[in-house]
């Protein structure tokens, strides 16, 4: 049993199959016998079935809409059933039932599909196809609950089927399993079905024109009045010059190296970028070249940056610019300590790792550690990134450190995969490590730099202090 | 035995959610005519019957308080079982409802869609109702007349399904299945020669066999049978001439 106490909000309004409503209509209007679309009959061995078109006549818009409606399963093909495509020879096709169209509002239940499974499994004698078998295999684990509602409701409707006669019947299986291809589509092919994010509000409902409806309608112009404008001229040339920069880092634009995981099915993409790799590739470290923001985002580049600050003996600024990101994104209930701690580490006079920050941001830090919260060392925070930017980011990029790593970095050859290696790629595909195992390596890295030696000249100069002293 | 009763209501109403559900995928398709939005509502009527009845035996038993743990398993195993009809049923019923003010009968320019089904749906109603044939006796306008009525029952369901929900405490999670993974393979022996013969036309994808083509194969190839026969022949009758 589903769980039905979750009223359905309309949380699965899905904005781009508003579409499927004016396909129906289209659809319809085919029917007409005057005006629609003219059928021939199907004939197979024995028995012959009528309604049956082809997509023979059509140019070239019309063949593209047909190819939707055959993609969205309002017409489906009777030889070749696994490319939903309209072809324009003489193949056949033929018109979907209304309760197999694909509506906007009726959710594709997967006891159905379990259901249809073990009629097929019935017909075919166990002798399913592979991906069926796997998608059977998976439904008995997760619906196990109602299995025997399944096996029972399989076995009735089956044998409801064997009442009707012999053509209605090779339609109607023609037609379950066109919306099931549809719907469940076989692995390798695309899907028209996939629509992106569901909304709370369904776009095609006209909306109440009421007070309310007034009120916010005005609050909304108001505000895209009130909004800061930027020229044309100034955005779009903005626009190009992150896509001249960019493009060719854009694994959906460009080829991406050694080969793109989302069509060959193959990781070592994603394994070669791991956030703590060793060595990272040729294109990330091009990608820190950009802006000091890439740089301080990747976590490889992060590591660089660290490694040359430690030798120059200046990690104090990366630290505190860490310690506040760690502020603003932690828990709330160890804010006020971790905000005490880098007080005292980073900001207290005579602090151990002491910053160099202007007396105003220092005033206002102080005061506002008072009453600490999670946005308190902003300021500070803004200020030693722009230091950092201005000041070590240049020398790292012109240093030794990065020098290494720019030689180092690797440059992958791309994949040439044969069909039957894509194919055993797809079937190797394995979920990649648990976010959990993701975390504690970071948390163990941490842990790991903490205790190395002093990286800052304060803590430097202190130690040496201290020999003096003894 | 209560189980016993309990599970032939089951499997009638299980019967009649399947024959349902063949019943509304020829709604709005050509095989649609009064008779099958007849047949639509006799099924229904019937089903409401069965649900109410099995609930009030299944919640009769579940609120029984001292029976034993595995016959209070196979109760909730039960109970399971007839709520996912009762789901299948629901859903079934609302897209009759929205399919049935889609295609209305009896207006001047009514476009079904010719989906190849041309038969009618008695057998499988009658399958459904449980007798030998049906009797149609509706009027004409039946088409709108039942949308209303049907409206009505749809809500009368949910209803039924929300006090379900709501009294009866079953964990339907925690059901565990009898059958196993393939179970639907053992027990369906009755599948007729006729029915394997139909399917793997449609499995195979179906050979175009254009009717000239295939005839003027079979002309040409008893064209040279006769031939040879015929050389055959006249070879004999001159071997035995001579």
């Amino acid at each position: 049993m589903t769980i039905r106490n979750v009223r359905d909000h309309g949380q699965r309004y899905r904005p781009r199959m508003a579409c499927l409503k004016k396909v129906e209509n289209v659809v319809l209007e085919m029917q007409d016998p005057k005006t629609g679309v003219k059928s021939q009959t199907q004939r197979l061995v024995i028995t012959t079935i009528p309604h049956a078109i082809t997509g023979e006549i059509l140019r070239n818009k019309a063949r593209a809409m047909g190819t939707m409606m055959v993609a969205f399963g309002y017409i489906y093909p009777l030889q070749d059933h696994k490319r939903l495509i309209l072809k324009s020879d003489t193949s056949l096709y033929r018109f979907q039932t209304p309760y197999f169209w694909p509506a906007q509002q009726w959710l594709v239940e997967d006891t159905d599909y379990a259901i249809y499974l073990a009629k097929r499994n019935i017909r075919k004698k166990g002798m399913l196809e592979l991906y069926e078998q796997e998608q059977y295999n998976n439904l008995y684990k997760w619906m196990n609950h109602k299995w025997d509602f399944i096996v029972m409701q399989a076995k009735e409707q089956y044998r409801a089927g064997k009442e009707r006669k012999k053509p209605d019947r090779v339609v109607f299986d023609c037609q379950e399993r066109a919306y099931w291809v549809v719907h469940r589509p076989p692995p390798g092919t695309v899907s028209a079905m996939d629509y992106g994010h569901d909304r709370m509000v369904d776009p095609n409902m006209e909306e109440k024109k009421t007070p309310d409806y007034y009120r916010r309608i005005i609050m909304f112009t108001q505000q895209c009045i009130m909004r800061p404008r930027v020229k044309s001229s100034v955005s779009i040339g903005a626009l190009i010059k992150y896509t001249t920069t960019y493009k060719e880092h854009d694994p959906f634009l460009h080829t991406c190296l050694p080969s793109s995981p989302w069509i060959t099915d193959d990781v070592t993409y994603w394994t070669l970028n791991m956030p703590n790799v060793e060595t990272p590739t040729k294109m990330r470290v091009e990608r820190w070249t950009f802006s000091f923001g890439e740089l301080l985002m990747d976590p490889r580049g992060r590591a660089d940056f660290r490694l040359f600050l430690k030798k120059e003996f200046s990690g104090e600024n990366l630290a505190f610019w860490e310690a506040c990101e760690d502020l603003k994104w932690g828990a709330a209930e160890t804010m006020k300590e971790k905000a005490q701690q880098i007080y005292k580490t980073f900001l207290a006079r005579g602090a151990p790792r002491w910053i160099n920050i202007d007396g105003k941001t220092m005033d206002i830090t102080v005061k506002g550690l008072a009453h600490p919260h999670r946005y308190v060392l902003d300021a500070a925070q803004t200020h030693i990134y722009m230091l950092m930017k201005k000041d070590s980011y240049g020398r790292y990029l012109k240093s030794p450190v990065f020098k290494e790593t720019q030689k180092k970095a690797v440059a992958p050859e791309p994949h040439r995969f044969t069909e039957t290696q894509l194919e055993q790629n797809a079937k190797r595909r394995r979920p990649s490590l648990s976010p959990i195992i993701l975390r504690q390596q970071e948390e163990e890295q941490k842990a790991k730099l903490a205790a190395s030696g002093p990286v800052d000249i304060t803590q430097v100069m202190s130690k040496l202090e201290r020999k003096q002293k003894n | 035995m209560g189980k016993d009763e309990c599970k032939t209501m089951l499997d009638a109403l299980n019967k009649v959610t399947a024959c349902f559900r063949h019943l509304v995928i020829a709604l709005g398709s050509t095989s649609d005519s009064q008779n099958l939005r007849e047949e639509l509502k006799k099924t229904r009527k019937k089903a409401q019957e069965l649900a109410v009845a099995n609930r009030t035996k299944l919640t009769a038993l579940l609120k029984d308080k001292n029976i034993s743990k595995d016959d209070r398993a196979e109760y909730e195993r039960l109970w399971v079982l007839f709520t996912s009809s009762m789901e299948l049923l629901d859903v079934d019923m609302k897209r009759s409802l929205e399919i049935g003010q889609d295609f209305p009968l009896k207006v001047p320019t009514r476009h079904l869609i010719q989906t190849g089904m041309t038969g009618s749906t008695t057998t499988v109603a009658a399958r459904a109702m449980s007798v030998q044939n049906m009797k149609y006796e509706a009027d004409a306008n039946i088409d709108t007349v039942d949308l209303k009525e049907l409206e009505t029952e749809i809500a009368q369901v949910d209803q039924m399904m929300e006090e379900m929900e709501m009294k009866v405490q079953v964990a339907p999670w925690a059901v565990e299945a009898k059958q196993e993974a393939g179970a639907e393979l053992k027990s369906t022996v009755s599948v007729g020669n006729s029915s394997v013969g139909v399917i793997s036309i449609c499995e195979e994808e179906p050979k175009e066999t254009v009717e000239g083509e295939t005839g003027l194969m079979k002309v040409f190839a008893g064209i040279i049978f006769t031939a040879v026969l015929l050389i055959a022949g006249i070879l004999g009758y001159l071997v035995i001439n001579l």
